[in-house]
């Protein structure tokens, strides 16, 4: 039974890499299942390809400030809402549960007329500020179930021992949710990563496209040059999943704390 | 609660109760940061929004109020209400394979005892893999000419003419619809795993000496131990799956003929041809689904 559900997982991952091995030539001859014909020329194209090597630039650049930044605001956020009792707290914090329940797509509308409107759009700046609207909600979200899971009494006791409040928070509070902040960093440069459509509308001209456009500009039309895709797809995708792997503790870690304790 | 003797410093403070308060001060400067991005791309985007979908705005052109006129005309777009029936289906479909084969797959891994890590691995594989590049992948297994689905399907001759998985009527729901299933269970599968793992064993110890069988068990100990979860999965889940512009966008990009059309898409091919106040209406209409879901999952977080 478990041999099934892994075949079943695995399948579309070893059919990425079997093609992006073939040309497009040995597609069209040979319609087999396994690997022929097996050659590095489309990782070579890649490699050799300065717009994808650009998006994929474009692409670190941008997740990985966003993520830095989504990080920072997220804990100051989930710090305060669950250990600062201040007034305003339950109204706060039902806004950004609020934010976080709203879907992408209900604003990529304005949010392209904003951009274009401050000069921001084709940028990487811009694109950071639109994804930071979805990556702050999810990461204070996760991070208010890892702030909630610490004994309350602990703040208390550091602040007792006479440290200030940013004493006990970094000293004390911080390393304990070490692992929060680790699972909030992969989910959301994962989620920044992969987005497709704020990068499709905001960002339009080919030098600041990211990722997932470059690949779905590959295509012209309704031709797709499948073995081609398939090995800018696994340089973009093979990276990402190791890192989920290796941090796969946290990720699972993560959405339980959000979502179970949350 | 530590009952302290107030120092004269915190009587001072306890009089100044206002929000300018110390404690008050500090947890705003806090979150801060946090409410600056909500309010500049979140709350004005939305305000910008719903006063755009009250105009007749195009690009470039200085919009006039029209009033719910673009609703109306919304509502009178038999392109709009495919979509807006698409979406239903899509979404009730996929949430429903997502929950049959993530809890069916929680079960497996819950009753293997060695190497679950392991193979928990494998399941997260699909949730791993970045949406554009699993949608692409899916596109390629459902070609009529190089896909895996058509050349496994004429080699072991239960078809002899490939078929266009992707750009038949009769094929193209069901094909995104497994396609975005095999991409969502695996948060599901963990989720419930975990919650599986969480119920205490001596129910079930108690349960087997009363004589309950696998199924009652299961009915009465399992399915009520992760009640809270199904409901909490399944409201996050829902929101991403209203949310799934790429994984029709790369397959189907809506087609053939609106076949696979949902809201998302709909609006992004109206901002495509520059009509936003439509787009607008149309990128709204997901709200009351997004608000009713919203609301239960706020009820369940306050019950906790």
């Amino acid at each position: 039974m478990l041999t099934l559900v892994a075949i079943f997982v695995l399948f579309p991952v070893y059919y990425m890499i079997t093609l992006s091995l073939r040309s497009q030539s040995s597609l069209w001859s040979k319609s087999t299942l396994l690997p022929v014909d097996s050659n590095l020329d489309n990782y070579r194209a890649a490699f050799e390809n300065t717009d994808f090597k650009r998006a994929l630039l474009n692409s670190v650049i941008v997740c990985g400030t966003a993520t830095a930044i989504a990080v920072l605001f997220s804990v100051m956020a989930a710090y305060s809402l669950v250990i600062l009792k201040f007034k305003g707290r339950d109204t706060l914090g039902r806004i950004i549960i609020i934010a976080f329940l709203t879907p992408g797509a209900l604003l990529f509308i304005p949010l392209a007329v904003i951009m274009a409107n401050i000069g921001l759009s084709n940028s990487l700046q811009g694109l950071i500020l639109v994804y930071l609207s979805f990556m702050v909600p999810l990461g204070t979200y996760l991070l208010i179930g890892f702030f909630r899971s610490l004994p309350p009494e602990l703040e208390e006791a550091a602040r007792i021992d006479g440290a200030s409040r940013l004493q006990a928070l970094w000293m004390v509070l911080l390393p304990l949710v070490a692992p929060g902040l680790v699972s909030v960093a992969i989910i959301t440069f994962t989620g920044a990563y992969n987005e497709l459509l704020y990068s499709l509308v905001i960002n339009i001209s080919p030098e600041m496209r990211t990722v997932p456009v470059a690949i779905l500009n590959l295509s012209v039309a309704d031709e797709v040059p499948w073995g081609r895709t398939m090995a800018f797809s696994s340089i973009a995708a093979l990276p990402v999943m190791a890192i989920y792997f290796v941090g796969q503790r946290f990720v699972v870690e993560g959405l339980q704390t959000g979502s179970v304790k949350g | 609660m530590v009952v302290k003797v107030g120092t004269q410093k915190e009587i001072a403070s306890k009089k100044r109760e206002g929000l300018f308060a110390p404690t008050n001060l500090f947890g705003y400067f806090m979150i801060l940061p946090a409410m600056s991005v909500l309010f500049f791309f979140f709350a004005y985007p939305l305000t910008f929004e719903i006063w755009t979908s009250l105009t007749d705005a195009t690009l470039g052109n200085d919009a006039k109020f029209v009033g719910v006129d673009n609703y109306l005309k919304l509502f009178a777009d038999p392109e709009f209400l495919t979509a807006a029936k698409n979406s239903v289906v899509y979404v009730s479909f996929v949430q429903a394979g997502k929950f049959i084969l993530g809890l069916g797959i929680a079960i497996l891994l819950h009753q293997k005892l060695v190497a679950r890590g392991f193979w928990r691995a494998v399941v997260l594989v699909p949730y791993a893999m970045p949406g554009f590049v699993a949608f692409m992948v899916w596109k390629l297994i459902y070609n009529p000419d190089v896909g895996a689905l058509n050349i496994f399907l004429t080699k072991t001759g239960i078809t002899d003419v490939p078929i266009a998985f992707l750009g038949d009527r009769t094929w193209a729901m069901a094909s995104v619809i497994f396609a975005t299933i095999w991409r969502g269970f695996p948060f599901w599968a963990i989720m419930f795993l975990a919650a599986l793992q969480a119920v205490p064993k001596e129910l079930y110890e108690a349960a087997a000496v009363d004589g309950a069988n696998a199924w009652h068990r299961f009915r009465n100990i399992s399915l009520p131990g992760i009640r809270p979860v199904i409901l909490i999965v399944f409201m996050l889940s829902t929101i991403n799956t209203i949310n799934s512009f790429e994984a029709i966008w790369l397959t189907t990009a809506g087609g053939p003929s609106d076949a696979t059309v949902i809201l998302p898409v709909f609006a992004y091919k109206g901002l495509a041809t520059f009509q936003i106040g439509e787009s607008a209406a149309a990128a709204l209409s997901m709200v009351p689904v997004a608000i009713v879901i919203a609301i239960f999952l706020l009820n369940k977080l306050k019950k906790d």
